[in-house]
């Protein structure tokens, strides 16, 4: 495999935490929290893979961790958040395609 | 004096960005102080606070706690001791708990405030992996914690309200009219 690793084990390990205490606490929460914590396991993700990750990822990673925290205190404004969303939506796409264009080419 | 203490209670606010500023901890303990003095149904006093300053057991909590914004270097958790409740034969409902509990979260913020210190609420955690971390005794409930430390600065104002509101929005006089 000629790509990098960007986690290590105890980081999945905590990342699986998250995403486990996250289900569990929805069922207590109202149900547009659940974007809410998607969005904070984008985030603590996105910083766990910064260090780690090749240029093709770099720079969204690092716009996760910058613009995420804003995003979760425009839950009320909907629309600003829908624009906020779509906007990351566009960005994880791009990504994809840098690293599905570089599997290409090595292929 | 009274204005002191309304403007205290004006000026609180829930803080999510916090530094990495130790807290003393004779301030620590004057806001657990004022929480023995918060009000209690049937003075029980059911309520429990366990202090974590450990950097590795915070680091724990945060990752079962998603609503856990802040890194702050206190957290206070607020426990419902059942077995107290038991001994006391009392027939008291979680909500009467769960009352004790907001009474004690609002007087440390408000302490904390008082203090110079910046506070925030947290309930988005699991009750059941905070039981392990902490390793709970099993009559020991955990309910909220509050996160207690320094404002970051330029940290991002809380949530945005849903709806501009003022106390006559919350409020009704008297009786309300039969329909």
């Amino acid at each position: 495999m000629s790509e990098n690793w960007v986690l290590t084990e105890t980081e999945a390990v905590e990342l699986l935490a998250l995403l486990i205490s996250s289900a569990r606490i929805q069922l207590d929460e109202p149900a547009h929290y659940a974007p809410l914590r998607l969005l904070t396991a984008t985030e603590r993700l996105s910083a766990l893979m910064l260090e780690r990750a090749s240029d093709k990822s770099k720079a969204f990673l690092q716009d996760n961790i910058e613009r995420i925290p804003e995003m979760h205190m425009a839950m009320s404004d909907v629309e600003t958040y829908t624009d906020g969303l779509d906007h990351l939506c566009r960005e994880v796409a791009a990504c994809l395609l840098r690293h599905s264009s570089s599997e290409g080419a090595s292929a | 004096m009274s204005e002191q203490v309304l403007n205290n209670i004006r000026t609180r606010r829930v803080v999510r960005e916090m530094t990495d500023e130790a807290v003393a901890r004779e301030d620590v303990e004057s806001i657990l102080e004022a929480a023995r003095w918060a009000p209690t149904g049937g003075n029980l006093r059911p309520i429990r606070y366990v202090v974590v300053e450990d950097p590795q057991t915070r680091r724990l909590i945060r990752l079962v706690a998603p609503g856990m914004f802040q890194k702050a270097p206190v957290l206070i958790l607020i426990c419902i001791n059942w077995a107290i409740i038991e001994q006391h034969r009392m027939t008291l409902s979680d909500r009467t708990s769960l009352v004790d509990v907001g009474c004690a979260a609002q007087t440390m913020m408000l302490a904390a405030h008082a203090l110079g210190l910046a506070s925030g609420p947290v309930t988005s955690f699991s009750k059941e992996a905070i039981k392990v971390i902490l390793n709970l005794p099993g009559s020991y409930s955990p309910e909220m914690f509050i996160c207690i430390g320094h404002k970051a600065e330029g940290a991002r104002r809380g949530m945005r309200a849903w709806k501009k509101i003022t106390w006559r929005d919350l409020t009704h006089w008297e009786r309300f009219e039969d329909k």
